[in-house]
C-alpha cells in the first residue's frame, strides 16, 4: 500500500473522520484564500504609488513603510528615536538573557545575574528619558510603542517577582496567622479582581494617597499597579513550588543549624522557584500580553500607536495592516516564550530528580 | 489538621501573639492610618466629603445599551446597576460560546481526523500568543469595516446584520411570555422528578425504565400543553428598518458581538488545552476494561470516560469561567457599557476613584466567588457521587 493511499485512509477512515477532514478542509481553504487575496493577490507592493491603497482591498506595503516608525516609537522625539530603539534592543536582550537563564543555556551565577538585570533596567531607563549629559530629557508620556511596553512588561514582571516571593513565603508560614491571613486576603483579592480595575486604583487612587502637593507621572503610577497585581499571581505559583518540596528538606535546614531566613534563602528558595518555573513562565506570557491593557489609561504602548497610525483621514482603511504588525511581534515574543517553557518541560522530563 | 491523639507527634506549641505578627500588624495599620489620612486631606482640598451618598446623585450620560430602563436623569447607583447587568449577560453568553467551542475544539484536537486535529492546534496556538485586546480591536475593526450600514444591512432571512448592531426575531415580551417561561421549568422539574422515581424504582426492582425520552418529552410536551390550554397570545416580533433604525425583535450591539466572539474566542482555545488534557488522562485500559466489560461505545462514553474527564478538567475550567468574568472588563476599549466602562466614565465625572473602585473590584469579587463556589460544588457532588468525597 502506498503511502498516500495509508494516508487517505486514515484522514477518511470513519464517517465522523471523514465529516472533521472535509470541514476543516473547506475551512482552512476559505481561510487561506482570503490570506492569499489579502498578502498577494490584491496587495500593493511597496515599489508600487500609495494611491492605489484606496482602490484595492489588499495589504498597503505603503502604508506600512510609511507608519513603521510611528507603531514602534508612536510621538517619541523624531530626531532621538535611536535612544528609544537601543533602549528596546537593550530590554529584549535583557528578556533573552533571562530565558537562556531559566534552561541554563547561560550558568550567571544568582548575584550577576541580579546586578545584570538592575543595570540594564537602569541603563533603559536613562536611554528613553535621558537627562544625563548628551541625552536630552524627554518626558515618560512621549515613551510610546515598542519600548513602553518592553519597559511596562519587563520591569513590572522584575518588581512583581520580589513582592510574589514575599507573599509566598508569608502565606506559606502557618505559625504566623495574622501575616498569613494579612497575605491570603491580599493574594485572592487580587486575583479575584479584573487588571484593569487595578490599573484604575494605580492612575486614579494612587495619587490621592500621596501628600497633597505631590503627584506621579501615569507610567510610575501604572508600573506600580502592575507589580502589586502580578505579584500576587507570582506569589501563587512560588507557594506551589515551595508546597511540593518534601518537609525533610526544612527539618534538615534546622538541623544544619540554619535560622529562618537562611534555610529559604539558601535551601528552600533556590528549589522552589526551579520547581515553580513552568507556571512562573505561563504566568510572565499571561502578564507580558496583558500590558496591552495599558491602552485604556492613554498609556501609548504598541496597541495604541498602531490605532494612531490609522487614525490619519488618508490612512483610515488600514487598521489591518497596523494590528497584523502588532500581532506578527507579540506572536513572535511569545512563542520565544512558549519555547523556554517547552523547553524547561522537556529537561523536567529527561530529569525528574530536578522535577519531582 | 493534626489529630492530638497521635503519639508519635510533638505536643502542639502553646498559642501565644508572635513578635512579627504584631509587628507587620502595627506597620499595617500605621500605613493605612497615613494613607487614609493623605486621602483626607486630597479630597478636602478637592473640596470633597468621602462616602457613598453620591451614588444617589443624577448621572447625567447616558449609556450605548441598557437591559433595565435607564435614562441620563438616573443617580449614579443606577448606571453602575445597568453596567454590572451588561457585565454578567455578557459573561454569561461567552461562558456558554467559550465552553462550546473549548469542548468541540478538546473533542477535535484528539478526534480522528488529522486535519481537525492540525486545525485545532493551529486555533489554539494562535490565540495563546496574541493579546485578547489586541483580538478585541482587530476582531472589531474587521466588523465595522466589512459589515455594511444599517439602512443597507445583510438579510439572512429574518436575521438583520450591519455594522452596527444584528437584529433577531424574538417573541413579544408579555405575561404570556411568563406563562411559556413557567412551564418550561415545571416541565424540567417533572422530568428531573421522573428521573429521581426510575431510578428508586431500578434500585428497588431491577427494572429499568427509560429515562431520556421521557424527559425530553416533558420539557417539550409540557411547554405545548401550557400554550394550548392557557391560549397564550405568541406574538413574534421582527425586526423591521424604520428610519434610521430596525424596530422589533432583539437587538444585540456590535460591541457586544464582538467582545461575545473575542471572549468565547480566546477562552474558547484555553479550555480546547483543558479538555484535550482531560480525555487524554483517561488511559488507554480504561476503554479497554469497558470493553471487556461488554459495555457499548456510548455507554462506555458516559459511565467510564465522561466522568474521569470532568474531574480532572473541573479545576482548570473554574480557573478559566474566573479569568473570562474578569476579562469581560475590557468591554471598555470598543464602548460597550459594562461594568468597568461605565465606572470608568463616572470617575471621570464625579471625581470619586476610591469609591468607585471599592464598589467595582468588590463587585467583580463577588461575581468570581458565585461562579467558583457554584463549580466548587458541583465538583464535590461529583466526587461524591463517586465515592471519593
Amino acid at each position: 500500500m502506498t503511502r498516500a493511499s495509508t494516508m487517505a485512509r486514515s484522514l477518511f477512515a470513519t464517517p465522523l473522520a471523514a465529516f472533521l477532514t472535509v470541514a476543516s478542509g473547506v475551512f482552512m481553504a476559505w481561510l487561506g484564500w482570503h490570506a492569499l487575496s489579502w498578502l498577494v493577490l490584491q496587495a500593493i507592493w511597496p515599489w508600487q504609488p500609495a494611491e492605489l491603497c484606496a482602490k484595492r482591498s489588499g495589504l498597503c506595503w505603503p502604508f506600512v513603510i510609511e507608519k513603521a516608525r510611528l507603531i514602534l516609537f508612536g510621538t517619541y522625539p523624531f530626531d532621538q528615536q535611536w535612544r528609544a530603539l537601543a533602549a528596546s534592543l537593550l530590554l529584549m536582550a535583557l528578556a533573552v538573557l533571562t530565558g537562556f537563564q531559566m534552561i541554563g543555556r547561560t550558568r550567571l551565577r544568582p548575584v550577576t545575574f541580579f546586578a545584570v538585570w538592575i543595570a540594564g533596567l537602569a541603563v533603559a531607563v536613562v536611554m528613553l528619558g535621558g537627562g544625563v549629559p548628551g541625552l536630552r530629557p524627554v518626558p515618560s508620556v512621549f515613551w510610546n510603542g515598542l519600548p513602553i511596553l518592553l519597559f511596562l512588561a519587563i520591569a513590572s514582571i522584575a518588581g512583581a517577582f520580589p513582592v510574589g516571593v514575599l507573599l509566598a513565603l508569608a502565606r506559606d508560614r502557618d505559625s504566623y496567622p495574622v501575616i498569613r491571613n494579612l497575605a491570603t486576603i491580599y493574594i485572592e483579592t487580587a486575583r479575584g479582581v479584573p487588571m484593569l480595575t487595578v490599573i484604575f486604583v494605580g492612575v486614579f487612587v494612587l495619587p490621592l494617597t500621596l501628600p497633597p502637593g505631590t503627584s506621579v507621572a501615569p507610567v510610575s503610577a501604572v508600573l506600580v499597579a502592575l507589580i502589586f497585581f502580578h505579584g500576587a499571581y507570582f506569589a501563587e505559583d512560588l507557594r506551589g513550588g515551595l508546597q511540593s518540596l518534601p518537609q525533610g528538606q526544612r527539618d534538615a535546614a534546622k538541623a544544619l543549624g540554619l535560622g529562618y531566613w537562611r534555610s529559604v534563602g539558601l535551601v528552600l528558595l533556590p528549589q522552589a522557584i526551579t520547581r515553580s518555573l513552568p507556571s512562573l513562565l505561563n504566568s510572565i506570557i499571561g502578564a507580558y500580553k496583558d500590558t496591552s491593557l495599558v491602552v485604556v489609561v492613554g498609556i501609548h504602548d504598541l496597541v495604541s500607536t498602531a490605532r494612531m497610525s490609522f487614525n490619519d483621514p488618508d490612512w483610515r482603511s488600514h487598521a489591518l495592516e497596523a494590528y497584523a504588525l502588532v500581532g506578527i511581534w507579540f506572536f513572535l515574543s511569545c512563542a520565544f516564550l512558549s519555547a523556554i517553557g517547552r523547553r524547561l518541560h522537556a529537561q523536567r522530563e529527561k530529569d525528574p530528580l530536578q522535577a519531582s | 489538621m493534626v489529630s492530638m491523639t497521635d503519639p508519635s507527634l510533638p505536643p502542639p506549641e502553646p498559642r501565644t501573639v508572635r513578635i512579627w505578627d504584631a509587628v507587620v500588624l502595627l506597620i499595617v495599620l500605621a500605613l493605612a492610618v497615613l494613607l487614609v489620612r493623605n486621602v483626607l486631606l486630597n479630597m478636602e482640598n478637592a473640596g470633597l466629603q468621602p462616602g457613598f451618598g453620591f451614588l444617589l446623585d443624577q448621572a447625567g450620560f447616558d449609556v450605548s445599551e441598557s437591559l433595565i430602563p435607564y435614562s441620563p436623569s438616573d443617580s449614579y447607583a443606577r448606571v453602575v446597576l445597568t453596567g454590572l447587568i451588561n457585565t454578567i449577560v455578557l459573561a454569561a453568553v461567552s461562558l456558554f460560546l467559550a465552553t462550546l467551542i473549548g469542548v468541540i475544539g478538546g473533542l477535535v484536537s484528539v478526534g480522528p481526523s488529522l486535519a481537525g486535529r492540525l486545525l485545532a492546534a493551529g486555533y489554539v496556538e494562535l490565540f495563546r500568543n496574541l493579546p485578547k485586546i489586541l483580538v478585541l480591536l482587530i476582531f472589531f475593526v474587521v466588523a465595522v469595516n466589512a459589515l455594511p450600514p444599517v439602512r443597507q444591512a445583510i438579510s439572512l432571512g429574518p436575521i438583520q446584520i450591519s455594522n452596527r448592531a444584528l437584529y433577531f426575531p424574538s417573541l413579544e415580551w408579555n405575561l404570556a411570555l411568563w406563562v411559556l417561561m413557567a412551564a418550561v421549568l415545571s416541565g424540567g422539574v417533572l422530568a428531573w422528578a421522573w428521573r429521581r422515581w426510575v431510578m428508586a424504582r431500578f434500585a428497588r426492582t431491577g427494572e429499568l425504565l427509560p429515562v431520556a425520552p421521557v424527559s425530553v418529552g416533558l420539557l417539550v410536551a409540557v411547554p405545548f400543553l401550557a400554550v394550548l390550554v392557557f391560549n397564550v397570545p405568541l406574538v413574534p416580533s421582527v425586526p423591521e428598518l424604520k428610519g434610521f433604525d430596525f424596530e422589533g425583535g432583539m437587538r444585540v450591539s456590535l460591541q457586544f458581538a464582538v467582545m461575545a466572539a473575542m471572549l468565547g474566542l480566546y477562552h474558547g482555545a484555553q479550555i480546547t488545552e483543558v479538555v484535550r488534557g482531560g480525555i487524554q488522562s483517561v488511559p488507554s485500559g480504561q476503554f479497554e476494561a469497558a470493553s471487556a466489560l461488554g459495555l457499548e461505545r456510548r455507554q462506555t462514553m458516559r459511565l467510564i470516560v465522561l466522568p474521569q474527564v470532568l474531574r480532572i478538567v473541573i479545576p482548570p475550567l473554574n480557573n478559566q469561567y474566573v479569568n473570562l468574568i474578569k476579562n469581560t472588563s475590557v468591554g471598555i476599549a470598543v464602548g460597550y457599557s459594562d461594568l468597568m466602562s461605565v465606572v470608568g466614565t463616572v470617575i471621570n465625572q464625579a471625581f470619586r476613584p476610591i469609591e468607585m473602585m471599592l464598589v467595582t473590584m468588590g463587585l467583580y469579587l463577588g461575581l468570581c466567588i458565585a461562579v467558583t463556589s457554584l463549580l466548587n460544588r458541583w465538583n464535590t457532588v461529583l466526587r461524591r457521587r463517586e465515592g471519593n468525597a
